[in-house]
């Protein structure tokens, strides 16, 4: 949404391309680019459709935090609780990051009024633009402070995910952060660095079938002005782009593209998956082993059987949840990354490979992230699927001062779908498991030894972490 | 360019699949070891509390008859068991009983029906009626699942 | 720049919307006063002190902001409400009489459920309001905070039944209404005994009588009437079956040392009282029944019905007491 320049439309043919080459071009082997179908691409191109939609996620939101601030102080019946942690997060996990990627972002309100005071304009840029504009601090980089926000909303989700006040307070202070972070630093400093939904959104995009690619490296490197690094509002250089985890969807960039060089491509799931690394950046394993972290603690606290650990979770600030907040942050910080870090190790040795540790323990990363995805769907089936009627009780009466906004009277009970929803969760955490052992699987192939013998530790860590979640879930 | 891959290997490739497909089967179908019990008569007592019920876990056979008497200690609370569309409600000071037959097999949760505070969406407890088949299955698919996409991701 | 300014309406409509539809709703709420129910411990209702006259309806619109409460007048006949977390109750009171009605919570909500009060002050320009008759156990003089027990208990639950088929004439004055409501059981049985005509019958056979004459005071409606209270508003601290083990009663358990005893609200509470407990209740009268009904235990945790039950229900819970040492059975 930031700095769009207004590129002339007419020059959509690339430098001294003939027009057949061109045409083929637009559809890479293996993609279909979504960018070229006549139908979506109007769409696309246009500004209207996103931005119609970002208006109702804006305007959403701040009825939202209405509702969380002034409505009922029953989370079941204020539609702050129940749409943020019910429906959007359902529609999170279950629709935009595996079909999507990081498809939230392109219609996040969050951003947008760091956007607009950013660029000076909402849809066009302004004379009068806001913001100092510094450079995030080469410290902070990285999606650590995700992992970190994560951990946060971990220690306080079981409040957090059912008063609606402290809902209504925690969207403002994120909102406000934003805006903050925009009027200081360039570009969405918020969602690259600090939001925790950016975050793992970004690392379990890498799974999704949708992408933005350059189509031909060629045509970039003849572009001196580079105007899709020009329009990105992440500040991310799309020709550099090697997997999906940093790039929000918004289409900017594509608009921008003087020579339609840029594709939406639907590809199979998972492409960017079992290459391995070259950096040796160890922030998205945390982040990936974080995930699994909290999986498996908001699986035991929310959907076991054990009221002493959900009293623990709930009180804060008692003797109780000081252990809890321990167990959770020693299992995060300390527990999992030691296992998978010596899983990594003796999976070195015994195959006699050796790469350096940090890029190894990297690059098996990855292996994690098609069960984390899994099971973190699996998990939110679990909660969230019995509850789906109270979508409907939070739309007839949002605020539970009384409205029948729907003109129902009474919200009957969620019709029977524990059987359905148990194999559900069932089924969710096999294919993350065959998915993760398929990528470990196109890890250990692509290793330069003759043997290629697998990373057993690391499968076994996998197998360790799915019979878990089966009986957390299941059993 | 032409397919090099030996024939050999082409039907070992193909043989692999097969023995898991019959393997997946075989776990999906073959029944558990049943233990044959009569069916007992069977009660349990559960206080219920914000946010928890005493005793969480209940046990039984396939076939049992299961009173259960909830006694709420502190506000009101109910029990409604997943998978048997059974419900109740009981006040402090009001027992209330449900009676049912236990003929579904499996685990089953239960959860609270009344509004009774903060963390009520998450108040459960299971109910275990003879063998958890489903979980014995997934685990059993569990081996053959990782098997399974190891060879897939090595093609 | 038209697109601009069409972009910046479209984001101030929304906003617009999305603010407007709350405040709109919370202005044109539907007539009545909200009354928001809390337990006891975190405010109770809010607000807690109603107005209203003789005659016009009093509009309420209740609901509760943490568990399921309940919603009733005393002294009132309006059948009670749930007041349901998140969701609106509306109800119409009419006052036929002035005077002060205590309106309270139906459902138990926590150890302090009965200080969930509140008044509703009505009034009448025209007529003065009724001055209170006193109970009769202050009539009585009797001292209903004073230790009482006695050791003349009977063997066995008597029946009344049984005490029917002995077809013995009781004296008069034994079987009218003030001599049941100012008397003990076991001043009755001591009374029997001592009458010359009785004196072949055993002492169980006296007894029986005892619990005949008891049961001559009452109706199976006015015990069912009663038991149904006993339920909703005395179990829970009195235990099920009134042996004082209902599942508040540990916490109530207060000078025996108990480290859970409820100081909450600068009390000393007691263990509730075990109404099967023959030595104490025999020699308990139904005006002292009543009276501890209506005054409540002085800081014990025992609530005071006072403003809460009528008269006749109060004698009625009185008379279901009774059926935790008597066998009341009407036989067909």
């Amino acid at each position: 949404m930031t700095r769009l320049q207004e590129i002339p439309w007419v020059e959509k043919v690339g430098l001294n391309e003939p027009a057949a080459q061109f045409r083929k071009r637009l559809q890479p082997p293996g993609r279909l680019n979504l960018y070229q179908l006549a139908w979506l691409r109007p769409l696309i191109e246009s500004q209207w459709p996103q931005f119609l939609i970002r208006m109702l996620t804006l305007a959403s939101f701040v009825f939202i935090i209405a509702g969380g601030l002034f409505g009922s102080l029953v989370g079941s019946h204020n539609i702050a609780i129940i749409f943020v942690w019910i429906a959007w997060w359902t529609a999170l996990k279950l629709v935009f990051i595996p079909i999507g990627g990081r498809s939230w972002c392109s219609i996040c309100p969050i951003p947008l009024p760091g956007d607009w005071l950013q660029q000076g304009g909402v849809l066009q840029t302004g004379r009068r633009r806001y913001g100092l504009n510094l450079r995030w601090p080469k410290r902070l980089r990285g999606s650590w402070m995700q992992s970190g926000g994560f951990l946060l909303i971990g220690l306080f989700s079981a409040v957090t995910l059912t008063d609606p006040q402290v809902t209504g307070w925690v969207l403002v202070a994120l909102f406000g952060l934003a805006i903050g972070l925009s009027l200081v630093f360039e570009k969405r400093a918020f969602c690259t660095y600090l939001c925790p939904i950016g975050g793992f959104s970004g690392i379990y995009a890498q799974t999704s079938p949708v992408e933005v690619r350059i189509i031909d490296k060629e045509i970039c490197i003849k572009h001196e002005v580079k105007s899709c690094y020009q329009a990105c509002p992440w500040g991310v250089y799309p020709v550099a782009f090697r997997d999906n985890s940093a790039c929000g969807l918004c289409m900017e960039c594509l608009r921008a593209c003087p020579s339609d060089n840029l594709a939406l491509n639907v590809r199979p799931f998972g492409t960017d998956l079992g290459k391995p690394k070259t950096s040796t950046h160890l922030d998205e394993t945390f982040l990936a082993l974080v995930m699994l972290g909290s999986v498996v603690t908001f699986a035991a606290v929310f959907t076991g059987p054990w009221g002493w650990l959900k009293s623990a979770a709930f009180d804060i600030g008692s003797l109780p949840w000081f252990g809890y907040a321990s167990a959770y942050l020693a299992i995060n910080l300390l527990l999992l990354p030691a296992i998978f870090s010596m899983a990594v190790w003796a999976g070195q040795k015994f195959t006699g490979t050796w790469v350096s540790f940090k890029r190894a323990i990297a690059t098996q990363a990855q292996v994690l992230l098609p069960l984390g995805l899994m099971a973190w769907i699996a998990f939110t089936v679990s909660f969230a699927l019995p509850k789906l009627n109270l979508v409907l009780g939070v739309l007839n009466d949002p605020f539970g001062w009384g409205w029948h906004l729907l003109g129902i009277s009474e919200i009957g009970r969620m019709v029977n779908m524990a059987g359905i929803s148990m194999v559900f969760q069932v089924i969710l955490l096999l294919v993350g498991l065959f998915w993760s052992a398929s990528v470990s699987g196109k890890l250990s192939a692509k290793s330069e030894k003759k043997s290629s013998r697998l990373n057993l530790p690391v499968l076994a860590f996998c197998l360790i972490f799915t019979l878990t979640m089966l009986w957390l879930l299941v059993g | 360019m032409i397919d090099q891959t030996p024939l050999k290997k082409q039907l070992s490739h193909w043989w692999q699949w097969t023995l898991l497909s019959v393997l997946g089967l075989v776990v999906f179908f073959v029944p558990l070891p049943a233990r044959a019990t009569t069916p007992i008569d069977q009660i349990f007592h559960i206080d219920a509390r914000r946010f928890e019920y005493d005793p969480a876990i209940l046990k039984v056979n396939q076939g049992d008859r299961v009173t259960i008497e909830l006694a709420a200690t502190d506000v009101v609370h109910g029990l409604a068991i997943d998978g048997y569309n059974l419900e109740t409600t009981a006040d402090p000071g009001k027992t209330a009983r449900l009676t049912f037959v236990a003929d579904q097999p499996g685990t089953f949760r239960f959860r609270c029906t009344v509004t009774c505070g903060n963390m009520h969406p998450f108040m459960t407890g299971k109910l275990e009626v003879g063998q958890n088949s489903l979980l014995w299955r997934a685990i059993a698919f569990t081996g053959l699942v990782l098997i399974a996409g190891v060879w897939m991701g090595r093609k | 720049m038209k697109k601009e300014w069409l972009a910046r309406g479209i984001v101030t409509l929304g906003l617009a919307i999305a603010v407007v539809i709350p405040a709109v709703g919370w202005w044109q709420q539907p007539q009545g006063i909200v009354v928001h129910a809390h337990m006891a411990e975190t405010g109770g209702w809010t607000p807690e002190n109603l107005t209203a006259e003789v005659g016009k309806p009093l509009h309420l619109r209740l609901t509760s902001d943490d568990v399921t409460h309940g919603f009733a007048v005393g002294r009132l006949d309006q059948p009670a409400v749930d007041v349901v977390p998140g969701e609106m109750t509306d109800i119409t009171l009419v006052f036929d009489k002035p005077g002060k009605y205590t309106f309270y919570c139906t459902r138990w909500c926590s150890i302090n459920h009965w200080r969930m009060r509140g008044t509703i002050e009505v009034t009448d320009p025209n007529i003065k309001a009724e001055t209170a008759k006193p109970p009769l156990y202050v009539t009585l003089g009797l001292n209903i905070d004073a230790e009482h027990h006695t050791s003349a208990i009977p063997a066995q639950m008597p029946t009344a039944w049984r005490g029917a088929l002995l077809n013995r004439a009781i004296p008069a004055e034994y079987t009218n209404r003030d001599f049941y409501l100012s008397h003990s059981p076991v001043d009755l049985w001591l009374a029997l005994r001592s009458e010359p005509s009785f004196k072949d019958l055993t002492d169980q056979d006296v007894w029986d009588q005892v619990a005949w004459v008891w049961q001559s005071n009452t109706t199976t409606d006015e015990i069912q009437i009663g038991g149904e209270l006993f339920a909703a508003n005395c179990a829970a601290c009195h235990g099920e079956n009134g042996a004082g083990d209902g599942v508040f009663a540990d916490q109530l358990a207060g000078d025996t040392g108990n480290a859970n005893a409820d100081t909450s609200m600068g009390a000393h509470t007691l263990r509730p009282a075990d109404f099967t407990d023959p030595g104490h209740m025999l020699s308990t009268s139904p005006a002292h029944l009543q009276g501890k009904i209506i005054r409540g235990g002085m800081g014990t945790g025992m609530p005071y019905w006072g403003p809460i039950f009528t008269q006749d229900q109060t004698w009625a819970l009185v008379a279901y007491l009774y059926t935790f040492q008597f066998n009341m059975e009407v036989l067909k």
